[in-house]
């Protein structure tokens, strides 16, 4: 199914007026965040791009039992390369439940360390509601500690967008994109997932809001 | 729900973000040139000059009932509203079309078309390559045969430092907002900033200039295509 569904349908004219350059004055519509900030995390742009802390992806979404939060990151990646476990990224997860809706309320950490053997590694996610200690693992396995439950590894990259087609758009100056080119499909990121009870995250009828965070230790690199 | 939509508006109303969103707007339409002066003036051009767009009712339209877009990305963080129905933008599914409902939103008038209208098509990829999983930890295993870490392990090593010693990298909160509306030179700012900052109005102008000029190449073909843009026109050659 290599058909091109551009949006012919929609409109054969749907020819840009001007070029791709006028187009994207200074922007690159690269992804949801992978490769943001570029001159810090784009190996095209930066001859030391941090990997490790960079986020590809945030999701957050809600059922009737509880809150779900997902943070993306060193990504995407070919299906041989291994998972990215940095100790020296602090990833955080910030939420917020009351007014004002920019403070992080409960920020929740995530750390990975090294373990005592080889190709040994632990996630250490402190800061859940309603825990009464950080809650620490191996990677690649499912942790619950008091109603919570998070699991650090190597997973398919969930994001689904067509970047050749923006970049051809932006280069020919003709809409281009194509439904059935993924960018993201085949490959791999590392992802910190997280599980916890909505009462602990409910506050009335305060909107929730969420944001992801990385810091390194020592400076960027 | 509607104490709580309430609650969102009244909240945006008084961090300033949609007064200032305007008042920046007023002086931002007219492209990059600062030009405040409400008569045009026709100096002779080697070449004709394009239809500009003033983007504020893109801004100002309710994605639902009292949930601006200006809304939606200022401040720059991903809302759940607990009472309603989980998916993009109310929170960010794994199976949501983020793009096409965000293209949607800032180019299109949602009085006429649906927020879903680009992700009906649709422009972009309508799901994943893979089935993701419909239970925790729901992302879909990786593919391939990459190299496995041993979960056998028990004992790590975890640094203690406390977060005000690490340096800020990056920052995501909405899917494309930083990368689509956040030109170059401000990208740096912006991933060091917080939420805070978003209300405050700190990258309002920059979003405003931003989202101008990608109206001003796309309106016309989006037209084109039987779709009515949010923005008006301004001027025109």
């Amino acid at each position: 199914m290599q058909h091109k569904k551009t949006i012919a349908a929609v409109a054969a004219g749907l020819t840009l007026a001007i070029g791709g350059a006028a187009l994207m004055p200074g922007l690159g519509l690269v992804a949801a965040d992978h490769l943001d900030p570029p001159s810090r995390t784009d190996p095209s742009v930066d001859s030391t791009p941090d990997r490790a802390a960079d986020i590809a992806d945030l999701f957050a979404w809600h059922d009737a039992d509880n809150v779900y939060f997902i943070m993306t990151f060193a990504g995407p990646q070919a299906t041989d390369q291994p998972a990215t476990y940095d100790p020296d990224v602090l990833y955080t997860i910030n939420v917020s439940n009351d007014s004002p809706r920019t403070t992080a309320d409960f920020p929740i950490y995530v750390r990975f360390g090294a373990g005592s053997g080889s190709n040994e590694y632990g996630v250490q996610v402190s800061g859940i509601p309603g825990t009464s200690g950080p809650i620490e693992g191996s990677v690649e396995k499912t942790l619950t500690q008091e109603g919570a439950t998070v699991r650090a590894g190597l997973f398919d990259d969930p994001f689904f967008f067509d970047l050749q087609g923006f970049k051809d758009t932006a280069s020919t100056g003709t809409l281009s994109f194509d439904s059935s080119r993924d960018f993201f499909a085949g490959q791999n990121l590392t992802a910190i997932v997280i599980s916890i009870p909505r009462d602990r995250i409910e506050n009335g009828t305060s909107p929730i809001d969420v944001w992801g965070t990385t810091a390194r230790i020592g400076g960027q690199m | 729900m509607e104490t709580n939509k309430r609650s969102i508006r009244r909240t945006l109303l008084m961090t300033g973000s949609l007064a200032l969103i305007a008042g920046t707007l007023s002086g931002c339409f007219d492209d990059d040139d600062q030009q405040p002066d409400p008569t045009p003036t026709m100096a002779p051009s080697p070449t004709p000059t394009q239809t500009t767009y003033d983007v504020t009712p893109c801004l100002q339209q309710e994605v639902a009932p009292g949930v601006s877009v200006a809304g939606l990305i200022v401040p720059d963080t991903l809302t759940l509203d607990l009472s309603g129905t989980s998916g993009f933008p109310n929170g960010r599914k794994l199976s949501d079309p983020v793009i096409d409902v965000t293209l949607a939103v800032i180019f299109l008038d949602l009085g006429t078309h649906s927020a879903t209208t680009l992700a009906g098509l649709p422009l972009n990829p309508p799901s994943n390559d893979v089935a993701f999983q419909s239970s925790f930890p729901f992302l879909a295993p990786p593919q391939g045969s990459p190299p496995v870490t041993t979960a056998t392990g028990t004992t790590f090593t975890f640094r203690s430092s406390s977060p005000d010693q690490y340096t800020r990298v990056d920052r995501m909160g909405m899917p494309a907002v930083s990368t689509a509306l956040i030109g170059s030179d401000t990208k740096v700012a912006y991933n060091d900033a917080d939420p805070a900052d978003d209300a405050s109005g700190t990258f309002v102008p920059e979003l405003t200039e931003q989202l101008t000029g990608l109206t001003n190449a796309l309106a016309d073909d989006l037209v084109a295509a039987g779709l009515q843009p949010c923005a008006t026109a301004t001027t025109a050659s």
